[in-house]
């Protein structure tokens, strides 16, 4: 049930960004979800895209240290107190949450969330079992 | 014409006067270092030279050059022409491999050594009128203590203060009444800095006259920077620990070049790419013999320091020849706050640590006055991308290690592989932005 994301590394300098999703347009490179972990020094960007093994080829032939690790998704129910829910859950497993973000959102869908944790495949059977979608990889590739 | 005491006889001598000295002692230290020190034995012949084959000053050219490298593989005595008996001193500088440099002083050393500083103190202005304060580190490195003793040989009071603790420094200055401050050019910027800071104005509150600088290289800019902010007159000296320390040379109250004591040196411009001398006025590597060190006679040493020689008469009277202000390196030494680092040195600490690429840049500039050093390394491993703490560690690593083994404070700047410069033939590793003036 897990999902692939890749981790770029990024420095610290103006057009970063810009310079790898440049990259990632030229080769139709659908994001699905990103996120910027930055200190003052350098930055690690997570991206989770619709084809994760050729964007890896991709990155690498262009120079960019880059990694697939896998996470988890999940769709959070559209009410208050869910995502309080889901990291209930996986306290009450004792589970830890190394990081969390969400999709970019569309019209209509729902707001998966990425949660990255340090035993992942517990933490998909704690929340599959406590009725949380967890959302499968086909899912989201082909969104 | 400029007033002001020569210090020795010697440093007034007639061109033919210099050359019978230096043609007599340069031969008695070519028997010397054949007779005591197996490793020159070994070179001498296989260049197929014999003490008797130095017959002119023109021979000189035929003995082999002596590098830093040659210090490392006699690591730590080898190149010892004195029994340990007659040791009475060590010195030590940093060498290219962690290991130091390692030079010793006979009784007869020392005291050639303290006439030479007294020489250098006495052209730059000092005299027994003088309370000197010592700003430079004692300990292992030659600078402090060279200067202390021929500081108090010409009679000065001296405040062996050491480097560091710059507030105090300046408490000293005041409370003492220092005129002639002894250190490297930037340490002497800092203080002015930091006497700003604490409300001293150097040219009401304080008696200083004179400054004598080394260590380091400084820039014409820098000098005159100097000058202004604390109301002294500021001459630059050269020397570096393989052929005495400080005293090899120093500037007159004429500012024309360094000026070279010849009763104990001989030196001479090479092509550093050729290792062809070269004449008079051209710039080249400065390529120096001692003539009178017992306990380590150097031939021909290669200094790697860029300068070219003059040998007209100076207005100070002496006839000495100069060397000009140090233009550069040929090599790549950085000297960093007084600490002599080779980017190698850098690379080998780099080398070592898994994670990054083989590819570095190193960054010198200017905070405030002082050196800082900024250090660019590729990234490779990506499995380092799962959580920044593993990032960080690599980065402290890198840092930890750079401080352990040098002895320097680097910023760490991590970047992206294939980023940096590659380098077909000699790599440009170092760029230094201090030159600014």
């Amino acid at each position: 049930m897990l999902i692939k994301q890749l981790s770029i590394f990024i420095p610290n300098k103006k057009g970063s960004l810009s310079e790898l999703t440049d990259i990632l347009i030229a080769h139709n490179i659908d994001i699905r979800a990103i996120a910027v972990f930055d200190t003052a020094e350098f930055g690690i960007l997570r991206i989770v895209v619709d084809d994760p093994d050729s964007a890896l080829d991709i990155l690498n032939r262009e120079g960019v240290v880059a990694k697939v690790s896998k996470v988890i998704a999940v769709e959070p129910e559209d009410r208050p107190g869910s995502l309080n829910q889901i990291f209930t859950i996986l306290k009450n497993a004792d589970i830890n949450i190394d990081y969390v973000y969400s999709f970019i959102m569309r019209k209509k869908e729902m707001p998966y969330i990425v949660i990255k944790a340090d035993q992942q495949e517990k933490a998909v059977e704690e929340l599959t079992a406590h009725g949380i979608n967890v959302i499968n990889k086909e899912e989201i590739y082909s969104k | 014409m400029i007033d002001g005491k020569i210090w020795s006889r010697e440093e007034t001598f007639e061109r033919e006067e210099f050359e019978r000295i230096q043609l007599e002692r340069l031969k008695k230290t070519v028997e010397r270092v054949y007779q005591n020190v197996p490793y020159y034995k070994d070179k001498l012949k296989e260049a197929g030279i014999e003490p008797g084959d130095i017959k002119t000053l023109g021979d000189l050219a035929s003995i082999p050059f002596t590098e830093k490298d040659d210090f490392r593989k006699n690591y730590p005595f080898g190149l010892f022409a004195s029994p340990r008996k007659e040791i009475v001193r060590f010195h030590a500088s940093s060498g290219t491999t962690g290991k130091p440099t390692v030079v010793g002083y006979t009784k007869k050393d020392m005291d050639i050594w303290s006439e030479l500083i007294a020489r250098i103190v006495t052209m730059a202005g000092v005299t027994d009128e003088d309370t000197a304060q010592i700003a430079f580190g004692y300990g292992l490195f030659t600078g402090a203590f060279g200067l202390h003793q021929g500081l108090e040989k010409v009679g000065a009071a001296v405040i062996p203060m050491s480097s560091g603790n710059t507030q105090k420094q300046i408490m000293i200055m005041q409370d003492f009444g220092t005129t002639a401050l002894i250190c490297t050019p930037s340490y002497a910027l800092h203080m002015a800095e930091v006497a700003r800071e604490m409300g001293v104005d150097p040219k009401k509150d304080l008696k200083l006259k004179w400054g004598l600088f080394g260590g380091e290289g400084s820039t014409e800019g820098m000098r005159n920077e100097i000058n202004e902010r604390w109301g002294l007159f500021a001459t630059e000296n050269y020397g570096m620990s393989e052929l005495m320390g400080p005293g090899v040379s120093g500037e007159c109250k004429a500012l024309r070049g360094m000026h070279i004591s010849e009763d104990h040196f001989i030196p001479e411009i090479i092509d550093p790419n050729t290792g062809k001398v070269l004449g008079e006025g051209e710039t080249g590597e400065l390529v120096i013999t001692t003539i009178t060190k017992e306990a380590l006679p150097i031939l021909r040493y290669r200094t790697k320091d860029i300068t070219s020689l003059h040998y007209e008469k100076c207005d100070c009277g002496r006839t000495t020849v100069r060397m000009s202000k140090i233009q550069g390196r040929s090599d790549d030494m950085l000297i960093l706050g007084g600490v002599n680092v080779f980017p190698s040195q850098i690379e080998d600490v780099l080398l070592g640590i898994e994670g990054i690429g083989p590819h570095y840049q190193i960054k010198v500039f200017k905070k405030g006055y002082l050196d800082k050093i900024e250090v660019d390394v590729e990234l490779v491993d990506a499995d380092l991308l799962d959580s920044f703490a593993l990032l960080e560690r690599l980065n402290d690593k890198i840092r930890n290690q750079l401080r352990t083994v040098l002895g320097i404070e680097a910023k760490v700047n991590l970047v992206e592989p294939r980023s940096l410069a590659r380098f077909e033939g000699k790599a440009k590793r170092v760029i230094d932005m201090r030159e600014v003036k």
